[in-house]
């Protein structure tokens, strides 16, 4: 019973904060709305027993993912006129409630069941050391690939920021 | 995050963690204005000048101690000025940021293995998670948002940049102090603190002796986190004002306050913990120190007692550096912690790993 | 007990304080709000709100915080597993972070990580 109230009371919360994200007219709002919900989110993995996952939700997603967004915000500078994006039309409301319902029932659909707690029940003790062993030995080439993909990251990273000589 | 449900009934579970949280929050709490005293005193004393010892009750002056209490009285009341371009929101909100992550890092800090209370054995650690490191990581990331928010609320162009320099130089000191970690985690064969400190029962197995480059690179990454000398250019008085948090008066300043002397104990104990024995006594084993005393619950206020001197000496290493060492240039601090630390922190895992590999 | 409590308990714990040290600021300090003191400070020299760009090299240390912060992700998970690994797991790794030092190296190279 507590879990299904701990799942559904959590995932509420984080489609409100994605709708605020959506919504909000200032973009620093927006980008504490989004750390609220990867927040939320890192609890629903903890929840499922994958405290690794959570963690690292944490530590990548809200601690450095977000933290660039805010960089940006911040060194575009603008003036806060110009932050606020034109008050939202009965329209566009609509159409936000349209697509939410319209995932809601899609989500819906697909699932097997309405019961979180039977995920929840199978947590394993140590979720570390078994995402480590599995990745290292079925998921080896695609460890590999992360390791090129990063690499050209950093190089178009480069190419965009530096400047031309 | 990988916490290990206990196996005593829900009721003693309950109370237990009830009173571990409220003691961690009577730590924190009490930390800063002791170190207010300590900043002001021990400076002075290497000064050679007295600093403040004159408020006192009835000629009772305790060497300045009641300081803090003037101290904390003077800024609950003052006039709290906001900017009036300010963001409302954030402005008020800001200081939570800098409070809060703080305080989780040191409730994940084991005081002890374990007391026992009424035939139940209560572990000493209000937050037990299994991937320690990585929550403490984590929570070094929010407290980012703390200096970011603040410095941006203020909508002045020089909290702003002070901001974006303080968040900067702590995102690139992160990373080395993740990578100092990992030798750690090798070496012990685990994630989890009680268990590191478990690992060092005897003097020569303190992560100072298996591991002490990582040491240095904590140590420095320590003090680049919590924004203190010689890092403290953000919030140097003679560069930006006071930086990020310019505009903040009274009680709002004590939150930013509270947040980076908790955050510099919890880093405190941290380091006591990997690479110090942690409630460890150099030459007294527990086992020994059980049956001297006759009880596992005096070893363990012992064990307290320890680790909190080790942390003290720490502490006390945060303020004597500070009067010691001049700051470092902007540019020079990146580039120590990107251009030096990195390499380094890489170099080290490297070099742990080829050596434990031998024993394979 | 739900084992999770302590940590929300203490987040929410963490909040209401500094909530409530904020709030002892706007409530019982006593407000005048004068034009002097609602301006932001800069050192008695009249504000110009102009609003300035900041420097491109914030945008740029934070994209290789993400990259550094994701590698030594990757290295935690296999420091738990790494006795379990021996050999296999250590040239794996040196695989992934031989890579990522080539990256490094690039944009030592390239001077991106230069502050003025």
């Amino acid at each position: 019973m507590s879990d299904q109230l701990v799942f559904w009371g959590l995932a509420g919360f984080i489609t409100l904060s994605s709708v605020a994200v959506v919504t909000v007219r200032n973009p620093v709002t927006a980008a504490v709305a989004l750390v609220i919900n990867l927040f939320l989110l890192a609890g629903v993995y903890a929840f499922q027993g994958a405290d690794f996952v959570a963690a690292i939700q944490i530590i990548v997603y809200t601690g450095a993912i977000v933290v660039l967004f805010l960089f940006v915000i911040m060194i575009l500078n603008l003036d806060p006129e110009h932050l606020r994006s034109p008050r939202p039309r009965i329209w566009e409301h609509l159409v936000l409630g349209v697509v939410i319902a319209g995932f809601a029932y899609i989500g819906y659909r697909f699932l097997d069941s309405l019961d979180v707690g039977k995920v929840a029940s199978n947590r394993l003790p140590d979720n570390t050391y078994d995402v480590a062993m599995i990745l290292f030995s079925n998921y080896l080439w695609p460890f590999e690939i992360v390791s090129i993909l990063i690499l050209l990251a950093i190089v178009g990273s480069v190419a965009i920021a530096k400047k031309p000589k | 995050m990988g916490l290990t449900s206990s196996e005593l009934p829900f009721i003693v579970d309950l109370i237990a963690t009830l009173s571990k949280i409220v003691v961690v929050f009577l730590i924190g709490l009490n930390v800063p204005p002791i170190m207010l005293w300590v900043e002001r005193r021990v400076p002075a004393l290497m000064q050679r000048r007295r600093g403040p010892n004159r408020v006192g009750f009835f000629k009772w002056r305790l060497w300045g101690l009641f300081q803090a209490v003037a101290d904390a009285i003077k800024l609950i009341f003052k006039e709290e000025a906001v900017p009036a371009m300010a963001n409302k929101w954030f402005f008020h909100l800001g200081p939570v940021f800098s409070v809060f992550p703080a305080f989780l890092v040191l409730s994940a800090m084991p005081f002890g293995e374990y007391i026992e209370v009424m035939g139940y054995q209560i572990s000493l650690v209000a937050v037990q998670v299994n991937v320690g490191f990585l929550f403490i990581l984590a929570m070094a990331g929010m407290a980012i948002y703390g200096v970011a928010l603040s410095g941006w609320a203020s909508t002045s162009k020089y909290t702003l940049l002070g901001a974006l320099r303080a968040s900067a130089q702590m995102i690139s000191y992160e990373i080395p102090l993740g990578l100092s970690l990992i030798p750690i985690a090798l070496v012990y064969n685990s994630l989890d603190l009680t268990e590191i400190v478990k690992g060092q029962s005897h003097f020569w197995q303190w992560g100072i002796f298996l591991s002490p480059l990582s040491f240095i690179i904590f140590l420095v990454c320590m003090f680049a986190e919590t924004n203190r000398t010689p890092f403290d250019l953000a919030e140097a008085e003679s560069e930006l004002v006071v930086g990020f948090h310019t505009e903040y008066g009274s009680t709002k300043f004590a939150a930013f306050f509270l947040g980076e002397y908790v955050s510099m104990f919890a880093l405190s104990l941290l380091c006591s913990i990997l690479f110090f024995g942690g409630w460890h006594l150099p030459l007294l084993s527990r086992e020994n120190l059980i049956n001297l005393t006759g009880s596992v619950n005096l070893a363990a206020l012992v064990g307290v007692g320890v680790l909190f001197l080790k942390a003290a000496f720490f502490m006390f290493l945060y303020v004597w550096v500070r009067w010691t060492v001049p700051r470092f240039r902007y540019d020079q601090l990146m580039k120590l912690g990107w251009k030096f630390l990195l390499p380094l922190g890489l170099a080290n895992i490297a070099v742990t790993a080829g050596i434990l590999a031998l024993n394979f | 007990m739900n084992p999770y409590l302590p940590i929300i308990i203490i987040l929410g714990l963490g909040v209401a304080l500094g909530l409530i040290l904020s709030g002892f600021a706007h409530f019982l300090g006593p407000r005048h709000p004068t034009p002097a003191k609602e301006e932001i400070f800069e050192c008695g020299v009249p504000t110009v709100a102009s609003r300035e760009r900041m420097s491109v090299k914030f945008y740029l240390t934070a994209i290789l915080f993400i990259l550094f912060d994701i590698e030594t992700v990757f290295l935690f998970l296999w420091a738990k597993a790494f006795r379990s690994l021996a050999w296999f797991g250590i040239v794996e790794v040196a695989v992934f972070v031989l890579i990522l030092v080539a990256g490094y190296l690039y944009v030592l190279k390239t001077g991106a990580l230069e502050w003025d």
